[in-house]
């Protein structure tokens, strides 16, 4: 009988019960990310309603819906480059006190604020450092130079180009830092820029690899790298969740790297705004980050969460301290738009780095005269 | 009712057990059959819904794809020559001719404005931060769902010189749509990347293209089915509201490379689960039928495998309570035909056991009397003799005619017949108790039946002539038997000469008297016949014609001790002796069996 009283009670409650409303999350993950985070969910009980934005469209998209007011979510996890042009726009709103007074790493908590504000909430970090095996003789320093005589030492027949990275403008930042230049809000500042094309393009067909075609850098990455051909590969922390033997990797530091990683943010037209910061304090609470880390090597945001990570992470997280974030400006990711094709065109030798250097800055000065209030748009 | 009630259980129970014998493994195996059709089907349908959309969703990409790379390549060429406005015009010209999807094109300045070509919509994005260009999402342009491919044209030093901008019309989507060869009941839709439908198979037929075309509301948030696809970054079916969704999710992490969409083939359950839905009815219908036929099997079979069972529970009633009417005997197949085998012989024993034990009880109290009927007689022989002697002697001493002398004759006369008694009485108690052995004789006791019997023969002849009574005897080859042969001679004696009396009392002449001997079945006993032509022992006084003094004969003509003596020298040699209807239910035949000897 009171069985009987129980089940009807329970079919009651259960129907009668409200359903809390799903938190919409705008999110830039990956295939498996968004599949771990979908299953993490589920194991969690949260009601959630992700909808994922390739992260090439990623800043257009979020622009636009922001702008738009209308599909707004209630969480967005983006590029940290992203953020000062949201910022910029009044679009987001800021965390509240008691996420913000966690336990961050100091390189993860930078990421978060401008100018000492607080925007959102690191989700991860990466940046640019470099891989080896361990047997494989460690840089005498982080410093590009030294890297390159690593290099060229470990050339053999199997290690034809025994250094892996990418054409690609992220790549380019080492060199001109080394050069002592810099990416600038104004462009490019310092006048070691073509200096640094020349030394970086010449790399490629000489240590590096030539490179693909555009869209197979990263499967041409893993095979040369599965097949032991790189000695120090250049990359982030994303490429190590796809690893297999990630106990036979280490990973050092390299002069001059950028620094980023990936924020969850509440926009002010979020309908649920304390739904969204719960979801983001689930995100990174060190239950998930672990997750996050075991399944992709993803660098947790958390002192807790770092200390207790595989070394890899640990190892990873160490390289990166010593890396510098990007200006923290609006118009600091356009530029890569104009930077990696130039990049392209000297190491395809269609240009030489005079000529990419001078049409860069005449983009870049294109893009800082205009000043959009929605960067990249057609005025 | 009381003997009925365990067989009916028994019957109820080996039905029930017959009946589960039959449901279990049917049910079970009908549950696993029902189970694994569902499974397979639904495995199956996944597999096929999932086939179709993938096939249907590279179809729509190798679309996109050859018109984006021709675009691309357009862009990289004219950003070679931009200056050339001849050069420009044939481009434009080419690309609408030989891409058929390209419905609108126009070519930006770096800055975003058009130098050529059809109009863009206003604030379109010319490709800041997306990697040389995108393909954006899914929109409604007068009706007609579209996107628009932005292009970078880049020239030889990778500086931007303009932008390609190519507003592919989706009209291709909905005519793939139409041409898929879908299941009952079943739709195939593509959804943009906020889940506003972009066109849908089962909104096209006999509908202009113009009608379903209209802007639709998101389905994000209203179909479970829409937000599964766009929360995933790769395929999967789900079953909701009734209806079966595969969905695809065919963003691609480069979106220059596609256009964020998902595809979603549904279907009702009801249609998609047919094949299952039908296999479910057959499997019941069969399985019904196979448990309706084992269960009448099981009752047909229970019914005749208790009926033995319940003619054996009455003859066993029968026999428990005595019934003077033999039952049948029981057949029945296998044990159970054994089990009233088993019942009869247990009965005829029990039987035995009774009678013997009745007989040890007659007999101890006969034994009883005997002893006592012993010692009176030894009491009552000396004096009688003395009787018979002073009454012969007072008889020899009186002339003929002398008025005692009939008196002496008549009392010596007595005295003779109560000698005779006596004699009969001292018989009966001299015979030893165990097994006719003498106590005086050692070694095994046999006799040839053979030679006994012909002795017999030649001491009866005398008496038989006198009444006229025809004697046969057939001895078949026979063993030594274990009884003394004098034994034997006063049994066979003893009723061949009740046999010759009983003829001569109903006074027939030329009466059959046979004596026989043979082995008895078995061969470890030797069974002899007294056969004859008499009135025969009535079946009321078969049971007591060997007790002591029962005699169906006038008083002067037997003691009635001679089959009492002949019972107890047959059963202290380990033997039988009873009696029944002559041949052909004439006469009276002794049937006396002895047990060979060792």
């Amino acid at each position: 009988m009171k069985l009987a009283a129980l089940i009807v009670l329970l079919v009651g409650c259960s129907e009668h019960a409200p359903r809390p409303p799903a938190i919409r999350f705008l999110h830039t993950f990956g295939a498996e990310e968004t599949e771990v985070f979908n299953a993490t969910m589920r194991e969690r009980g949260i009601a959630v309603e992700p909808a994922l934005v390739p992260f090439a469209r990623g800043q257009q998209v979020i622009n636009d819906i922001l702008r738009a007011h209308t599909d707004c979510p209630d969480l967005i996890r983006l590029d940290a480059t992203w953020l000062a042009g949201l910022v910029g726009g009044g679009l987001l709103m800021p965390p509240p006190t008691a996420l913000v007074e966690l336990d961050w790493a100091p390189e993860a908590a930078e990421l978060a604020q401008l100018q000492g504000a607080w925007w959102g909430l690191p989700q991860s970090v990466d940046g640019l450092v470099v891989l080896r095996e361990r047997d494989t003789p460690a840089p005498a320093s982080p410093a590009l130079a030294d890297l390159m005589t690593a290099t060229r030492a470990a050339r053999s027949e199997v290690r034809r180009y025994p250094l892996g990275m990418r054409v690609d403008g992220y790549w380019f930042v080492p060199w001109l830092r080394d050069a002592g230049g810099e990416i600038a809000a104004e462009g490019i500042a310092g006048d070691g820029a073509v200096h640094a094309m020349t030394q970086l393009a010449a790399l490629f067909g000489d240590v590096a690899p030539p490179p693909p075609t555009a869209g197979g850098e990263e499967p041409d990455e893993l095979r040369r790298w599965n097949a032991h051909e790189i000695a120090y590969w250049i990359t982030g922390p994303w490429m190590l969740g796809k690893l297999s033997d990630r106990a036979a990797i280490a990973v050092s530091a390299l002069a001059h790297a950028p620094r980023g990683g990936h924020l969850l943010v509440v926009p002010r037209c979020a309908r649920h705004p304390d739904d969204g910061w719960r979801l983001a304090g689930e995100l990174t609470s060190l239950a998930v980050e672990a997750k996050l880390a075991e399944a992709f090597a993803m660098v947790p945001t958390r002192r807790m969460a770092i200390d207790s990570a595989p070394e890899l992470l640990r190892m990873t997280y160490e390289a990166l301290r010593s890396a510098n974030t990007l200006p923290r400006v609006p118009v600091t990711p356009l530029l890569f738009d104009d930077l990696n094709p130039a990049l392209a065109a000297v190491v395809a030798g269609d240009a030489t780095a005079e000529e990419a250097i001078a049409g860069v800055r005449r983009g870049w000065q294109r893009l800082t005269q205009v000043a959009p209030a929605r960067p990249g748009s057609a005025p | 009712m009381t003997a009925a009630r365990p067989t009916a259980s028994l019957r109820w129970r080996v039905l029930v057990v017959l009946a589960l014998a039959a449901l279990v493994p049917t049910v079970t195996v009908g549950v696993l059959a029902i189970m694994r059709a569902r499974n397979d089907v639904e495995r199956e349908v996944d597999r096929g819904a999932l086939a179709h959309i993938r096939a249907l969703g590279v179809a729509l990409d190798i679309t996109l794809q050859d018109a984006r790379r021709t675009v691309e390549l357009a862009a990289a060429t004219w950003a070679d020559a931009a200056g050339d406005a001849r050069q420009t015009q044939l481009l434009l010209r080419r690309l609408r001719r030989d891409v058929p999807i390209v419905h609108g094109l126009a070519i930006l300045d770096p800055a975003g404005q058009r130098v050529q070509g059809d109009p863009v919509p206003p604030n379109l994005d010319v490709g800041s931060h997306s990697f040389g260009g995108y393909i954006g999402d899914a929109e409604f342009v007068g009706g007609r769902p579209v996107v628009h491919l932005v292009v970078q044209a880049r020239g030889r030093t990778g500086e931007l010189l303009g932008v390609f901008v190519a507003e592919l019309e989706l009209g291709f989507v909905r005519d793939l749509l139409s041409e898929a060869r879908l299941g009952a009941g079943a739709r195939v839709m593509v959804v943009d990347g906020s889940g506003v439908p972009v066109a849908a198979s089962d909104d096209l037929r006999g509908v202009p293209s113009e009608a379903w075309a209209q802007p639709a509301r998101s389905l994000a948030g209203r179909d479970p089915a829409v937000d599964r696809a766009l929360a995933s970054t790769v395929e999967g079916t789900l079953a909701v509201d009734g209806r079966v969704t595969a969905y695809r999710n065919l963003s691609s992490f480069q979106s220059r490379r596609g256009v964020r969409w998902s595809i979603l083939h549904q279907q009702p359950e009801r249609e998609a689960y047919a094949l299952a839905r039908d296999t479910t009815r057959d499997t019941l219908i069969i399985g019904g039928a196979a448990l309706a036929l084992a269960l009448a099997l099981g009752a047909f079979f229970a019914t005749r495998l208790t009926r033995p069972l319940a003619a054996l529970a009455r003859h066993a009633d029968a026999i428990a309570s005595g019934s003077p009417d033999d039952p049948p005997p029981v057949r029945g197949p296998g044990e159970i035909g054994l089990l009233g085998q088993r019942i009869d012989e247990m009965a005829r024993r029990i039987a035995e056991r009774a009678e013997l034990q009745a007989a040890l009880a007659r007999g101890d109290r006969l034994a009883s009397v005997g002893v006592m009927s012993a010692q009176v007689a030894h009491e009552i022989n000396n004096p009688l003799t003395t009787v018979l002697g002073y009454a012969k002697l007072l008889q020899e001493g009186k002339p003929e005619g002398h008025p005692d002398r009939e008196a002496l004759e008549l009392i010596a006369s007595e005295a003779e017949r109560m000698k005779t008694i006596v004699g009969g009485l001292l018989e009966y108690a001299r015979v030893p108790r165990t097994g006719g052995v003498p106590p005086a004789t050692t070694g095994p006791v046999r006799c040839d039946p053979a030679a006994v019997l012909r002795h017999v023969g030649a001491l009866l002849e005398p008496q038989l002539r006198r009444t006229k009574a025809v004697l046969s005897i057939d001895v078949a080859a026979t063993a030594p038997i274990a009884i003394e042969a004098h034994a034997l001679e006063q049994v066979v004696v003893n009723l061949a000469q009740n046999a010759a009396q009983a003829m001569a009392g109903i006074n027939l002449e030329g009466g059959a008297l046979a004596i026989a001997a043979r082995p008895a079945p078995g061969g470890i006993a030797t069974l002899i016949t007294v056969t004859d032509d008499g009135p025969g022992v009535p079946p009321e006084d078969r049971a007591r014609v060997f007790d002591p003094f029962f005699t169906t004969k006038s008083a002067d003509a037997g003691t009635g001790l001679g089959l009492a003596v002949c019972k107890h020298l047959v059963t202290t040699a380990g033997g039988t002796i009873e009696v029944g209807d002559g041949p052909g239910g004439r006469g009276a035949e002794f049937r006396v069996v002895l047990p060979n000897a060792t």
